[in-house]
């Protein structure tokens, strides 16, 4: 086992992620650290794009481009995947605790019999190694972990956990040839897009969120529009996807996704402690709402107390003026 | 048909949890539930035995004996057996090292389908199902959110995957972990808790059957916490002052701007 470090690369439209790109920010540190190298990993069909893009940021950048892998698959990435890794033998890798993420890397693990972390926030030294940070409990506590030396490591991490460095010096791309397997128990029926364009909520900077304040469906419409304006996403509590005012995609909270956003404004939310649970880690976090006794505002930077309908259409305004004005 | 539904007892969102003087263990009070995703893959088990009768439910959690309330949970709903691997010798914070147990044990037993919960709502790791999956060499399918069985050797699962939805046909045997919206979670009815009350409780020492997957000792685990610690807290909330609703946004667009920088 080398002292480099790996990291898987998701795409979406033909581009990296940020969140990937900020697994190569955090690599790079660590990289440093072990003076080894940076791999960046890419696996699909036409990714050669992506690669020169992720190139800026890692010492050599290795793609797997087959018309096979054109849609992701447990076997098929994780065939190609665990071959790079037995070729280039890291001592970690790093991914996205994203949808994909939670389905590809414990089977990796498992397979590979490495140490693995799983959805955690952030890292630091610990003497001569390396200990990883992971919320527990919903953010009420947060642990220290580490991997035992000799072990390959595995961590995913949760989008918007590291900052993303400018790109530098592009580093040499490899294509490697790997047999892929598909597992012969599976045949995919059909694929449906979802039809949002719209960066994932997860990977959003900004989120305007909608509690049962909110008062119907109809409302959200002003939410949107500010949403849109951010480059954002409208995320929404448990209530209301309940009450089938948005989808559950949109959900925040424990029994839905979790959020950690530069910038989260909360509308008409009240904090019930499982919606504060999927949005704590946010950077700043915003709360309006007209009753000054909600809990929200417990767990919040800055707070309005007054009628969101009445705020809504003035920050939409002054928000504007900040983004004509950058 | 015999179908496995794997659950974990979780400390409830509303329980408090102490961080040891050194920083080295959690006393968490006594509150816990059966985790949120586990309820529909239990329910989704009842309704493929109501839907096609010659099926067998077994529900099994890997845990101390405070989780047998979890199982009788499972039990009341519908279930007809509930098995505790008894966790006290072999307290692990190595997932890999409860996935081998499981997996020992559903080998051992024979199983056409497994169902559990997409994650668990106290480490939100979501690493055993597929784990379990991987040493099983069967396929998984991560949070399914509509399952029909087309004959005894075949299921049709759709789930959500990075942007959009798939449908898939899968061969049995697999394991598939449930997604909110599978199904609505039945409340036990009354005979059901009475039956709950009444059913046994298999215990099973993980050291008494085959573990063909690795070692499952604590001295194998390579994973370990070194400490625990309270989050950082947020200093208290600044409410933005003006006359009006939309002086406040105004003032409020300037701080996050020019004080906290977010804009």
């Amino acid at each position: 086992m080398s002292n480099d470090v790996l990291v898987f690369v998701e795409c979406k439209d033909s581009m990296p992620r940020k969140a990937s790109l900020e697994l190569l920010s955090a690599g790079r540190q660590i990289a440093a650290k072990f003076s080894s190298s940076l791999f960046a990993v890419l696996i699909g069909s036409g990714v050669k794009q992506a690669a020169d893009m992720v190139s800026g940021f890692s010492d050599k950048t290795i793609i797997v481009d087959n018309g096979s892998l054109a849609d992701y698959g447990w076997d098929s990435t994780g065939s190609a995947l665990q071959e790079i890794v037995k070729k280039y033998a890291p001592m970690i890798i790093l991914g996205t605790s994203s949808m994909t993420g939670k389905d590809l890397f414990p089977r990796l693990a498992a397979r590979l019999e490495a140490a693995m972390v799983s959805d955690a926030v952030g890292f630091d030294f610990n003497g001569d190694g390396l200990k990883i940070k992971k919320p527990l409990y919903g953010g009420k506590v947060i642990s220290w972990i580490a991997a035992r030396a000799d072990s390959l490591l595995i961590v995913t991490f949760r989008p918007n956990s590291f900052a993303v460095n400018e790109p530098g010096q592009k580093g040499e791309i490899i294509e490697e040839q790997v047999n892929i397997q598909k597992n012969p128990g599976i045949k995919v029926i059909s694929f449906t897009k979802a039809e949002s364009k719209k960066v994932d909520l997860q990977e959003a900077d900004f989120i305007i969120c909608g509690g049962r304040g909110m008062k119907a469906a109809e409302h959200f419409s002003l939410l949107d529009g500010i949403g849109d304006l951010m480059g954002g996403r409208v995320g929404a509590s448990r209530t209301v996807v309940d009450s089938k005012w948005r989808e559950y995609d949109d959900q925040i909270g424990k029994s839905g996704k979790t959020v950690s956003p530069k910038l989260y404004i909360g509308c008409g939310v009240s904090g019930a402690l499982h919606h504060i649970m999927g949005m704590d880690t946010s950077k700043v976090i915003v709360a309006i709402n007209k009753d000054p006794n909600a809990p929200i505002f417990q767990y919040a930077d800055y707070g309005i107390v007054d009628d969101l309908f009445a705020v809504l259409p003035a920050l939409k305004d002054e928000l504007k003026k900040v983004r004509e004005e950058s | 048909m015999n179908i496995l539904v794997f659950i974990k007892q979780v400390a409830d969102t509303e329980a408090r949890i102490i961080i040891s003087s050194d920083q080295k263990s959690l006393e968490i009070e006594n509150k816990y539930v059966v985790n949120f995703f586990d309820e529909f893959a239990v329910e989704e088990a009842i309704r493929i035995k109501e839907a096609l009768k010659d099926v067998e439910i077994t529900v099994c959690t890997f845990a101390p004996a405070r989780a047998t309330e979890a199982l009788r949970t499972a039990i009341a709903m519908g279930a007809d057996k509930a098995v505790r691997i008894d966790s006290s010798k072999y307290e692990t914070d190595d997932l890999l090292i409860i996935a081998r147990i499981l997996a020992a044990y559903a080998k051992n037993e024979g199983f056409d389908l497994i169902l559990c919960g997409r994650q668990a709502m106290d480490d939100e790791s979501a690493n055993v199902g597929a784990m379990v999956a991987e040493f099983l060499d069967i396929p998984h399918i991560s949070q399914i959110s509509r399952l029909n069985m087309l004959d005894p050797g075949r299921a049709e699962v759709e789930n959500e995957i990075e942007g959009g939805k798939k449908i898939s046909e899968i061969a049995l045997p697999a394991l598939f972990t449930a997604q909110k919206g599978l199904n609505e979670p039945r409340v036990p009815l009354i005979t059901g808790v009475m039956k709950a009350m009444k059913t046994e409780i298999t215990v099973l020492d993980p050291a008494s059957f085959d573990a063909p997957f690795g070692p499952i000792d604590n001295e194998s685990s390579k994973i370990h916490v070194l400490s625990y610690e309270l989050p950082a807290k947020r200093p208290s909330v600044r409410i933005i002052d003006g006359e009006s609703p939309e002086e406040k946004a105004g003032n409020l667009v300037r701080l996050l701007r020019d004080e906290a920088k977010v804009l």
